[in-house]
C-alpha cells in the first residue's frame, strides 16, 4: 500500500523549505522537529544577520515558519524524534516519539533535513583556549551578542577595542578528521566583522586566514566591502596559539606575507568554527540505513547531478545534512528534494493505477 | 617591555656586536655575533592598521587598503626583483604600523605601472605614490636630498638638470641642418618639437636631438622648437610628489604654447607625452600630442636609406610609452625598417617590459635607491639585454641612454652599445657612425 505523504525530518531552513515545497506542489508533508520550535540553527543559536546580506535572521526565518504552519497540507510535530523505521520505499512507517508518546507516521518518502552542528572548538588541535579564556568565543557566540546588540568582552563586560577572527577552526584538518572546507565561515566571519565595525566604529577588526574562500558573489557582497568600506583588516597567516597577556589575549601566528612570526594583542578572539554533522543527522542516517561519508554527513549517492538522492530509494536529503552548506544551498537543495520525493510517490502511484 | 602598562616593542638596531642589559638584574651581557634575526622586533605587537587612515584620506590614496594579498604584483614589480619591496608588502607594512609618509619605501616605486596591469583589486600605485609623496612633502617629512635638489632646480631653472635656460637650444647649432626656433622665427608650423630636458642638456641627448633634426629635415617635416622658452613639463616631478610644481609648470608651459601657431606637439620624452595626453586634458588643455616614434613610424617607407647597419639589437619599452599609453608598435616599426638591423626581444618586453628605474622620480634617486636594493634596475635590465646577444640596446626615452650606458659599464657589458632609435635611423641615412659614447 502506497502513501502520498512525505515525512520531513528536521525543522530548520532546509526542512521548512522542503515541507512548504511539497505542499506547494500538492503533496502532503509531516514535519518532524525534535526541538519545541521551528527554525533550526538560526533560531536556536540566535543568529543576528543572514549571510551574505546581513538582514535580521529571526523575521526571515519566522516568515518561512509561518508559510509552513499556515499550510493545511503540512502537519508539524514539535518536540518529536524518529525512533524506528519500517516498511519499504513508497510505504514507510516511522515511529515518532513526541509529547504524546510513540506514534506511527505513514509516509511514502522521507526527506532528511537534520542539518549540522558547530564544530566544538575544544577539540581544536591548536592552542586557542576556547574553554580556558572567557574572551575566546566562536562565531555563533558572537552571533548571539550581535543579536542582543551588545558586543562585549565576556571577561569584563567592556566593548572590545581589538577583535580578531581565526579562520578554518575545525575545518580542512586531517588531524581533527574534518578534511573539508566548511564553506560558510569566511563569509560569516566577514559579515560579523562588518557588523562589529558598524556597532563599534572605533574597534579594530582583523581576520587571520589561510585563504579567503568567498565563493561566487560573496566576494563583492561581503569580502570587498568589509575590506574597502568597513576597513576590516585581512591578514594572511594562521594563528597557532592564544595566550593570556595581562587582561588581554596575545595571538601568535605567521605573518605569511612577510614570512615572519607575528604577535598581536586582542580583546576578543572569535574562532571561525566549521560544520559537522549534527547528532540528529548521524542518528537518523543510521536509523534509515542511508550511507554516510567518512565525516558522518549523508552521502549524496546520485553524484553531483543528483545531489539530494541517498543510498536508499525513497529517502532524500537536503541542506547541511549532506555536508557544509549555506542557506542558499540549503533552501535550493530542499526544494530539489521536495520535487524528487513528490515525483517519486506520483510515479509509483501512476504505476499502480496504470 | 612594559612601560606604564603599555608594551613597547624593542627597536631593531643592526650591529656586529651588541651589549644587552637585563631590565631585572641590570647585568650587562656582550654579544659578539653577526646580525641575528632574534634581535629584530617582533612584527606585530602593539601595532595597528592606523597607517591606512591618513593615506585613504588622500585623493588617490584610497586603494592601498584594498589589497587582498594575492601577490600578483610581486613577480612583476621591478624593484622587488632587486630588493625587498613590492605593493603587497607595502600594504602589509602599513597594516603593521609603518608610517609610509616617513618610510624609505615611499621613494622606491618608479610608477612603472606593471603592478596595476595585473592587480585584480585595482590598487593603483600610479595614484597612491604621488598622493602620499605630496603629503610627505607638505608634512615636512624627510625627502631624499638628491630629489629635493631636482625639485629646486626645476623650480628655479625650469629643467631638472639645473642648466641655464638660455643654453636650452645650444645643441641645435651643431645639428648640421638649420633648426627653426619659434621665439626668433614665429609663424605657423606643423610640428612643435618639445625637446625636453635630457635631449636639451645631456651630451648623449644632444646626439639624439641632432639626429632627430637631420632625420626630420630630410623627411621634409615642418617643425620647430621653443628654444629658451621651453620648460620641462615636469611629469616625473609630479609623480615624485611635486604636484604643485607641476601645476605651476602647466601654467607656464600653456602660456608659452598659447603664443604660437602649431598643429601638433611631438616629443621624444614619454614622460612629457604622458603629461600631454593624460594630465593636460584633466586641466583643460587639449593638444594633439605624439611621441616622436609615432610621428616617424608612418613615414618609415619614405626614408632614403644610405647603408645597411648589420646590427642585432634589442629594444627596451619605455614604461610611459608602452604600459602607460599603449604604444608598443611605433618604435618596433621604425627599428625593423632600418636596413640590416635585426630585432631580438628580451623576455620582459611590451606589456611586461622591465622598468629602467628612471620613472616616478627614480631618475633622480639613484643614490638613494641603490642603498635599498641589491643592484640598480638599469643594471638588471642591461644584464637581460646582454643575454640576448644583441650588439645594441635600443631605446626611445631620453632617460635611458645615460642610465643604460652607466649600467653597461658597471656590469661589465662594455660591448653593449646603447642608442636611441633616432640615432640608428640617422646612421642608416648616412650620418657618420657614432664613436664611443661621449660621457
Amino acid at each position: 500500500m502506497s502513501c502520498d505523504t512525505v515525512a520531513v525530518i528536521g525543522g530548520g531552513p532546509g526542512g521548512l523549505r522542503a515541507a512548504h515545497a511539497i505542499a506547494e506542489v500538492g503533496g502532503q508533508a509531516v514535519l518532524i522537529e525534535q526541538r519545541d520550535f521551528l527554525g533550526g540553527a538560526p533560531i536556536a543559536e540566535n543568529y543576528a544577520g543572514i549571510t551574505p546580506h546581513g538582514e535580521p535572521a529571526r523575521p526571515q526565518i519566522e516568515r518561512m515558519v509561518d508559510l509552513v504552519t499556515a499550510h493545511p497540507a503540512v502537519q508539524v510535530r514539535l518536540g518529536s524524534g524518529v525512533t524506528a523505521v519500517s516498511g519499504e520505499p513508497g510505504a514507510f512507517t516511522l515511529t515518532v516519539r513526541g509529547p504524546d508518546g510513540d506514534q506511527p507516521v505513514d509516509c511514502g518518502a522521507v526527506i532528511v533535513a537534520t542539518g549540522f552542528t558547530h564544530f566544538d572548538p575544544g577539540r581544536e588541535t591548536q592552542m586557542y583556549g576556547y574553554y580556558e579564556f572567557p574572551d575566546v568565543i566562536a562565531l555563533q557566540d558572537l552571533e548571539a551578542m550581535l543579536s542582543a546588540h551588545e558586543v562585549v568582552r565576556p571577561s569584563n563586560g567592556q566593548p572590545p577595542q581589538r577583535v580578531c577572527f581565526i579562520q578554518c577552526v575545525g575545518s580542512r584538518d586531517r588531524l581533527i578528521g574534518n578534511e573539508y572546507c566548511s564553506k560558510v565561515c569566511c563569509g560569516v566571519a566577514s559579515k560579523e566583522a562588518i557588523e562589529i565595525r558598524q556597532m563599534l566604529p572605533n574597534s579594530k577588526v582583523y581576520i587571520f586566514y589561510i585563504d579567503m574562500r568567498m565563493y561566487g558573489y560573496w566576494e563583492n557582497q561581503i569580502y570587498w566591502p568589509a575590506q574597502e568600506k568597513h576597513h576590516v583588516q585581512y591578514v594572511k597567516g594562521m594563528i597557532t596559539e592564544v595566550l593570556a597577556k595581562g587582561d588581554r589575549l596575545l595571538v601568535r601566528g605567521e605573518d605569511t606575507t612577510m614570512g615572519r612570526p607575528m604577535e598581536l594583542e586582542m580583546d576578543l578572539v572569535v574562532l571561525s568554527v566549521g560544520m559537522e554533522p549534527s547528532p540528529g543527522t548521524r542518528a537518523v542516517a543510521k536509523l534509515l540505513g542511508v550511507k554516510q561519508n567518512k565525516f558522518g554527513f549523508i552521502d549524496a549517492a546520485g553524484g553531483p547531478l543528483d545531489p539530494v538522492a541517498t543510498s536508499r530509494e525513497g529517502v532524500f536529503a537536503c541542506g547541511a545534512a549532506l555536508g557544509p552548506a549555506d542557506l542558499e544551498d540549503t533552501v535550493s537543495s530542499a526544494a530539489g528534494a521536495a520535487i524528487k520525493a513528490v515525483s517519486f510517490l506520483r510515479s509509483r502511484a501512476a504505476a499502480v493505477t496504470g | 617591555m612594559p612601560v606604564g602598562g603599555r608594551k613597547v616593542p624593542p627597536r631593531a638596531v643592526e650591529k656586529e656586536s651588541a651589549t644587552v642589559a637585563s631590565p631585572i638584574s641590570g647585568r650587562e651581557v656582550v654579544l659578539d655575533a653577526t646580525w641575528n634575526r632574534m634581535f629584530e622586533s617582533r612584527v606585530l605587537t602593539d601595532t595597528g592598521p592606523d597607517g591606512f587612515e591618513p593615506i585613504s584620506a588622500l585623493a588617490g590614496g584610497e586603494s592601498l587598503e584594498w589589497c587582498y594579498g594575492c601577490g600578483k604584483c610581486i613577480p612583476v614589480c621591478p624593484v622587488d626583483v632587486v630588493g625587498e619591496y613590492g605593493p603587497r608588502k607595502l600594504h602589509r607594512k602599513v597594516q603593521t604600523g609603518t608610517d609610509l609618509l616617513a618610510d624609505p619605501d615611499l621613494w622606491l616605486c618608479t610608477t612603472c605601472g606593471n603592478c596595476l596591469r595585473v592587480c585584480p583589486k585595482e590598487v593603483d600605485m600610479i595614484q597612491i605614490m604621488p598622493a602620499v609623496r605630496e603629503a610627505a612633502l607638505s608634512g615636512g617629512n624627510t625627502v631624499p636630498s638628491e630629489l629635493q635638489d631636482v625639485f629646486e632646480k626645476t623650480f628655479r631653472y625650469g629643467n631638472a638638470l639645473g642648466e641655464n635656460p638660455r643654453r636650452r637650444a645650444q645643441w641645435a647649432k651643431t645639428a648640421g641642418v638649420p633648426v627653426r626656433i619659434l621665439p626668433s622665427d614665429p609663424g605657423p608650423v606643423d610640428v612643435l618639437f618639445y625637446v625636453e630636458d635630457y635631449w636639451s642638456y645631456h651630451p648623449r641627448g644632444h646626439d639624439a636631438a641632432r639626429a632627430f633634426a637631420r632625420v626630420a629635415t630630410a623627411l621634409g617635416i615642418d617643425w620647430a622648437i621653443l628654444g629658451h622658452e621651453e620648460k620641462t613639463l615636469g611629469d616625473s616631478q609630479r609623480l615624485a610628489g611635486e604636484n604643485g610644481l607641476f601645476d605651476a609648470l602647466v601654467d607656464d608651459v600653456t602660456a608659452t604654447l598659447a603664443k604660437y601657431d602649431f598643429t601638433r606637439i611631438v616629443t621624444p620624452d614619454p614622460h612629457a607625452f604622458n603629461a600631454l595626453v593624460k594630465e593636460y586634458p584633466k586641466r583643460g588643455h587639449v593638444f594633439e600630442a605624439l611621441h616622436y616614434t609615432q610621428l616617424l613610424a608612418p613615414l618609415a617607407g619614405q626614408i632614403a636609406w644610405a647603408k645597411e647597419l648589420d646590427l642585432t639589437v634589442t629594444f627596451h619599452d619605455p614604461c610611459y610609452l608602452g604600459r602607460h599609453n599603449g604604444e608598443y608598435d611605433a618604435p618596433r616599426t621604425l627599428i625593423q625598417a632600418i636596413p640590416g638591423v635585426k630585432l631580438t626581444e628580451m623576455g620582459r618586453c611590451r606589456e611586461n617590459g622591465y622598468c629602467c628605474g628612471g620613472g616616478g622620480g627614480g631618475m633622480w634617486l639613484d643614490g638613494f635607491t641603490r642603498s635599498h636594493t641589491a643592484e640598480r634596475l638599469s643594471e638588471r635590465r642591461v644584464r637581460e639585454a646582454a643575454q640576448t646577444g644583441a650588439d645594441v640596446l635600443v631605446v626611445c626615452c631620453p632617460y635611458e641612454v645615460s642610465r643604460f650606458e652607466d649600467a653597461a659599464k658597471s656590469t661589465g657589458h662594455d660591448q653593449l652599445r646603447v642608442l636611441d632609435i633616432i640615432e640608428l635611423i640617422d646612421q642608416a641615412m648616412g650620418a657618420p657612425g657614432l664613436g664611443p659614447a661621449s660621457g
